[in-house]
This record gives structure tokens, sequence and C-alpha cells, in this order.
């Protein structure tokens, strides 16, 4: 309880004086004394906590055979290909397509060249609060990680489907045109890059 | 200001002092549910690209099987610089892995696409084909599969439901083993995509598609659009019905008229005669 004498040191709080000559005390909410300070408090949890911002944040290209193309639309011609592994700084989104920087060139690429979005926040709540992921077992990552037919799957039809032509595969794979034959062969052709 | 350190504290707590007086099981139980959450959104999903790729790898093998390579190195090369100018105007232009095409040493009829972009054409249709630009055709309205992923939707919906079930299931982990189950149901997708595209064909619409996107790449990449009609036209001459792309195809004509009705017919650029004779200079 509170001390009359005391009330001068808590503006903030008001003390009514009953009829049982009892003091009850009511105090204001601390949104209400101080809403600009919890307004900014609440700001700094909502950014905190909020999905990331996709503009001016650099992406990994995680997906071969990309190409930069001049507007979103596969139907243009190719500013130049991406490389599996290249950074790019993102300067827009929009939908299926993000609008990149890429060794000073800017065009833009598909979605699908980028790991699916985090939506999220850009602190991980859950792993604070409950400790980090659970680790599974390889068999686990196998089974549960998405990746239904995996090369491990691939791998062990082989070994049941030895008449497969799977080495052809292969072979079949390794046909790949270098860029600049591309461009050549299209030149001659007349068509459009 | 100190009771609202207190009740600060209190909140962020909490979680701990919860799992604190109700034992570390607790904390199982959580990540379980997270778990279980997670295999409930896998279980509603598509198949994933690399997984498409996997899955047109075998069916490759197996039409490899069936069909052997043809083995010159200069008509492989030509029919990717072809495919690969097509592909690049496609609305699918980069799969997984890339498009990559190969001839079959066959004299039917007869083209082949596997889901994740690898395409396969005859000998026989080669020798079909007048020009360039038909080989383009033939290879765009490929593309077109591919890119409408009507090879990997051929995969029966029970049979994606179950992999993604038994990816799901603890069961399967412990006694039958993952890999045993996910093979088993790999090898009935591989079957359900070979007997469409060898055996029994896409729907009549999927084919439609098909011709239809061709037509729109052929323009994108600066072929003549015609060529898909010429092409059918030749072919709905010879059209008997016996085998090869006839036997999973819906009727030529049908196809002709549809494309025809798409008005893709243009006249020809002065650089197709370059494009023929380089087409007419490949050995056959």
């Amino acid at each position: 309880m509170f001390r009359k004498e005391d009330m001068a040191s808590f503006p903030e709080v008001s003390a009514i004086q009953t009829g049982l000559g009892k003091e009850a005390v009511v105090r204001r909410p601390a949104f209400v004394r101080k809403p600009a300070l919890w307004l900014m408090v609440l700001g700094l949890a909502a950014w905190l906590l909020g999905p990331a911002p996709g503009w001016g944040e650099t992406l990994k290209v995680t997906q071969s055979n990309q190409s930069l193309y001049p507007s979103a639309d596969f139907a243009g011609t190719p500013i130049g290909p991406v490389p599996m592994g290249a950074e790019v700084s993102v300067v827009e989104k929009a939908g299926e397509w993000y609008k990149v920087e890429y060794q000073g060139k800017t065009g833009w690429l598909p979605r699908q060249a980028f790991p699916a979005p985090q939506t999220g926040s850009k602190f991980p709540l859950g792993g604070i609060l409950f400790g980090g992921p659970v680790k599974e077992t390889k068999s686990d990552e196998v089974a549960l990680a998405g990746k239904g037919f995996t090369p491990e799957v691939e791998s062990v039809y082989r070994q049941k489907h030895p008449e497969m032509q799977f080495a052809q595969v292969d072979r079949v794979e390794a046909n790949r045109v270098d860029e600049a034959q591309m461009q050549a062969f299209i030149k001659e052709g007349g068509l459009r890059p | 200001m100190r009771r609202q350190l207190i009740w600060l504290l209190l909140i962020i707590s909490a979680p701990y002092l919860v799992v604190g007086c109700a034992g570390v099981d607790y904390v199982s139980v959580a990540h379980s549910g997270l778990k279980v959450a997670g295999k409930a959104v896998e279980a509603s999903r598509p198949i994933s690209d690399p997984e498409e790729y996997y899955v047109g790898r075998a069916v490759a093998a197996r039409i490899l099987s069936t069909y052997p390579l043809y083995q010159d190195t200069q008509l492989t090369l030509y029919v990717n610089e072809v495919g690969q100018t097509v592909a690049r105007k496609s609305s699918r232009p980069n799969p997984y892995r890339g498009y990559h095409f190969a001839v079959l040493d066959t004299t039917e009829v007869n083209a082949f696409a596997c889901p994740g972009g690898i395409i396969f054409v005859t000998r026989g249709l080669i020798k079909t084909c007048a020009n360039e630009d038909e080989l383009a055709a033939v290879l765009a309205h490929e593309v077109g599969h591919v890119a409408n992923k009507d090879g990997i939707n051929s995969i029966s919906k029970a049979r994606w439901t179950e992999v993604l079930t038994t990816m799901g299931t603890e069961a399967a982990k412990q006694f039958a083993g993952p890999a045993g189950s996910l093979v088993t149901l790999f090898e009935g997708s591989i079957d359900d995509v070979f007997k469409t595209i060898v055996v029994s064909g896409y729907s009549r619409s999927a084919e439609a598609a098909a011709d239809q996107d061709a037509v729109n790449t052929l323009s994108r990449a600066g072929y003549d659009p015609g060529a898909m009609a010429a092409l059918l036209t030749k072919m709905a001459a010879g059209d008997k019905g016996s085998g090869g792309i006839f036997k999973t195809h819906p009727p030529t004509s049908e196809r002709l008229a549809k494309v025809k009705a798409q008005g893709a017919e243009g006249p020809p650029s002065k650089e197709m005669a370059t494009r023929t004779k380089r087409f007419q200079s490949q050995k056959l």
C-alpha cells in the first residue's frame, strides 16, 4: 500500500480516499502515460518480427541455366547468362519475376531461380523460445525433407533395373551447345536470340 | 517501472516456465506437432522440379532400352542447336537441368518429351521434315509438352498421394525402409509416364495445347510459324493410323484444322534458304 506522503514521488498515480478510511490507488496504464514510447516499442517489435523486405536484399541464384531478361517475359532476348551460385541484388519483385542487378546489368530473373522466399520473421522467435531445429537422422532426411524422388532413389532403381540405359541418358545430358556457338547459329539462320 | 520490468521478464520466461513445470517431454511433443504440421503441408505439395527431373531421367533410360541412340555427333549437335533455339523462347525455358535433345536410330516417325527436359526425335521423323523450320516445329511441340508438364502430370494422383504418405509415415521408415517404398512408387510413376508418352499418348487437349505453344514459340524464335501446319499437312497425307506418332497422337487432320484456325501461316523469311541448306547438309 502506498502512503499519502509517497504520492509526491509518483505523479502518475492518483489516490482516492474511501469512506472507510482506506486508500485505493488507481494506476493509469503505461501506454496512456507514455504513448510515444510505447508506439516506438511496438514499431521496433513489428520491424524485428515482421517479414523481411524484398527490396535491396542480395539473393543467390540456386538454379542452373538462368538468363537475365530485359523485361518480365521469357519472349525477350536475354541480356546474358547468370550462373548458379551468382549473387544478385534485388531491385523489385513483381509476381513471378524479380528485377535484379548483376555485374552492372539490370534485368529480370524468374522467381524460380531463387530459393522459396521466407515468409517468417527476421529472427527465429520459435528457435529462441523452443530451441533449435530437430536434428533428423539421414533416413529421416530422405523420407521427410520434401525430396521424394532423389538421386538415392534413382540409385536403388538402377541397381534393380540394370537393363535401363542410364549411361546413355548421361551421354544425352552431356549434349550441350556453347553459348557463342548458339549465337552464331541463331545469327546465321536469321533467328531471334 | 520495477513492476513493468517484472511483467516483461514474466512474459519472456513464460514458455520456459511452462515447459519446466511439465517436464522435458513437452518439448518433444511440441516438436512432433511441428513435424506433423510440416508433413501436412508436405502432403499437399505438387511434384517438385528435381523430382520431375529424376522421373524424366528414368523414363529416358527406359526409352533408350527400346530405341538405340543415333550416334551421329554432327546431327545430334544440329538438333540441339535447333532445340535450344526454340526452348529459350518457350514458356518454360529453364527447367531444373535444362533441355537436352537426342536422335533415336529408328525409321519410326515419332518424338518423345520426357519430363524435365530430355527430348527424343526419331530419324524417321527428321526425314519427314522438309527443312529446319519443320524440325523446329517438332521440337517446339515437344518442348510444349515439357513446359505444360504433360508427362509428369500423367503420374496418377493416387500414386503421388501414396508417395507423399510414404514420405510422411514413420512406420515406413521403421519397417519397410523409406528407400524401398519410394523406389517401388518411383517404378510405378515411371510406368505411368512411359505408358502415356510411348503407348497411349496425351489427351487431345494436351496435344492441341502443345501445337498452339509450338506455333507461338516458332514465331517468337523467328522460325516460320506456318511450318507446323506444313508438317501436319504432310503427316496427314501419310496418316495411316498404323503406329509411331500416329498411334499416340490425335488424328493429324484434326490437329491441322486447329493449327490453321490459329492463323499460323506466314511468308518465309529471306534466311529460310540458309536454314534449309544447313538442314539438308545433315546425314540421315
